[in-house]
């Protein structure tokens, strides 16, 4: 279960001024729901992700996940980045090792372990490759699965298929949902796309610029699997989109380059 | 493949053309005998075969020179390497120290000389100073520069799947700033290099391609020096396509990024 407690989060600009991403946000996120977060870009859907995945520090208010405080990012809530993010430095295999090594699992379990997830995600005939030699779509799978082998209780996910062209996107929407459906995870999932959320989500939180961050929540009963081209789906989507369309334009924050986490 | 032999025989070539005529025009012009390729490639012949350069083989002298360079480069590396992954790692420290490496790349090579002298008097291991000086500010410059770059979704990735101080350091920001690591050991060696020959001549240490240089002048050996600049290109040219080349094009192939990233 993921706890979100009257969250404020300010960015400095110059060191001097600064802008209010998100103001008092309350949410709870009970475990094993899809939640999506949806909302146009620079409403600080990302910042929210970042800070229940504590690669950022709250200005104001807590994250409780089980209801321990979130102080840092780690393997039990897996986080998986708009881009795959693989170490080019190692093989596939290597880089869903990665997180296996850190717990001190050894050399054999390691790999099996590995090439379970790499099965599991459709590339284990991959598995020595290096990351430069494959596609967008086949990275960002195994960027899905380097996150499983961590066995998360938590999934965050920023905008993963974004950058996908429609038909990979979709294909991965839908190994996402088997794979979710097999664990029942806690997950957590950032889009701007309308009909993503209403394809994957059981939850739909629509965010909009601060003073008031959170514009809508919403329970999507639809059956699964859902039928992209359904009557129901398209009156949900376009229900969304008018209060989308009612929202205030957002301005783009600009993340600072230099903002080291170490 | 033909092709390509033409293609880098074309600019020795044009070089040796323009060699052959200043050689001429000089010696028409000023009544100095300019040695023109042909000569200094004769007398580099007999160099090779044995003949002695003030007082040494050229074997001596190039050994010598190679001896010094990789020693004040050796140091200059680790020193570098370690200074830019600790800077990249703690921002206190960058801060502290980062002006004053700007200030050394200010400093021009030669003028270490003074210093290298005084603190280590003339001789060898004022030379060995004085390439590790010039050597170290690329390296270290460069892989403060490679870790902070590294991209932080990186490093958010690695603490993400519980990487520990030890395993970040280890296994994401050395492998992932080694492109940069090895950008600043080319641009170190080069500059070791340069600075080795000319701290020879001036330094005075017996022995080396840059001494025999400069000895080769005073006995207005001129055909010898010109030999010797020969030799000193051809080390250059060796360790670019032979070790660095083929580094840079593998890891740049493997992570990915391109020259001008």
């Amino acid at each position: 279960m993921i706890r979100i407690e009257n969250i404020s989060q300010r960015y400095r600009y110059n060191g001097r001024e600064s802008a209010t991403i998100l103001s008092d946000i309350n949410l709870t996120i009970p475990e094993g729901q899809f939640v999506c977060l949806l909302g146009p870009s620079g409403c600080g859907k990302t910042t929210l992700l970042n800070l229940v995945a504590g690669f950022i520090k709250p200005s104001r208010g807590r994250i409780l996940f089980n209801d321990a405080r979130v102080t840092g990012p780690g393997p039990e809530r897996g986080v998986v980045f708009q881009d795959a993010t693989l170490f080019p430095w190692l093989t596939v295999r290597q880089n869903v090792e990665f997180g296996l090594r850190q717990r001190g699992l050894n050399n054999n379990d390691r790999t099996k372990t590995a090439t379970e997830y790499l099965h599991l995600v459709g590339m284990a005939l991959h598995a020595n490759a290096y990351p430069h030699t494959l596609s967008g779509g086949m990275r960002q799978r195994i960027a899905i699965a380097r996150v499983l082998a961590l066995e998360p209780q938590a999934l965050l996910m920023d905008e993963p298929f974004s950058s996908l062209d429609v038909n990979s996107r979709e294909h991965l929407q839908d190994e996402l949902l088997r794979v979710w459906d097999a664990h029942r995870r806690t997950l957590l999932y950032v889009t701007h796309s309308v009909e993503e959320a209403v394809y994957l989500a059981d939850r739909v939180i629509i965010m909009g610029p601060a003073p008031k961050s959170i514009y809508g929540d919403m329970i999507l009963s639809l059956k699964r699997p859902r039928k992209r081209l359904s009557a129901e789906f398209h009156d949900i989507i376009a229900s969304l989109r008018t209060s989308l369309d009612a929202l205030p334009c957002c301005i783009k924050p600009s993340e600072k380059k230099s903002d080291r986490i170490l | 493949m033909g092709r390509s032999i033409l293609k880098n025989l074309i600019p020795v070539l044009i070089f040796m053309l323009l060699w052959q005529t200043i050689a001429l025009m000089v010696t028409a012009v000023k009544g100095v005998p300019f040695p023109t390729p042909w000569q200094t490639g004769v007398k580099l012949g007999s160099l090779l075969g044995g003949q002695f350069l003030s007082d040494h083989t050229l074997y001596r002298h190039i050994l010598d020179s190679l001896a010094r360079w990789l020693f004040g480069f050796g140091i200059a590396a680790i020193a570098g390497i370690g200074y830019g992954l600790a800077a990249g790692w703690s921002r206190p420290f960058e801060d502290a120290t980062y002006k004053i490496l700007h200030i050394l790349q200010l400093i021009p090579g030669l003028a270490w000389i003074p210093v290298a002298i005084l603190i280590f008097g003339i001789g060898e291991t004022a030379t060995i100073f004085m390439i590790a000086m010039t050597a170290f500010t690329p390296v270290a410059i460069n892989v403060l520069s490679g870790v902070k770059r590294l991209d932080t979704t990186f490093v958010r990735a690695a603490l993400m799947m519980g990487a520990g101080r030890k395993a970040l350091f280890l296994q994401v920001l050395l492998p992932g700033s080694l492109p940069a690591i090895l950008s600043g050991l080319r641009i170190g060696l080069g500059n070791g290099w340069r600075v080795l020959v000319a701290a020879e001549m001036i330094v005075g240490t017996g022995t080396g391609l840059g001494y025999s240089i400069i000895q080769a002048r005073w006995t207005l050996d001129y055909a010898s020096a010109f030999a010797c600049l020969g030799v000193i290109c051809a080390i250059g040219l060796v360790f670019e396509q032979f070790i660095f080349n083929p580094l840079e094009q593998r890891t740049i192939e493997r992570w990915a990024l391109d020259r001008d990233a």
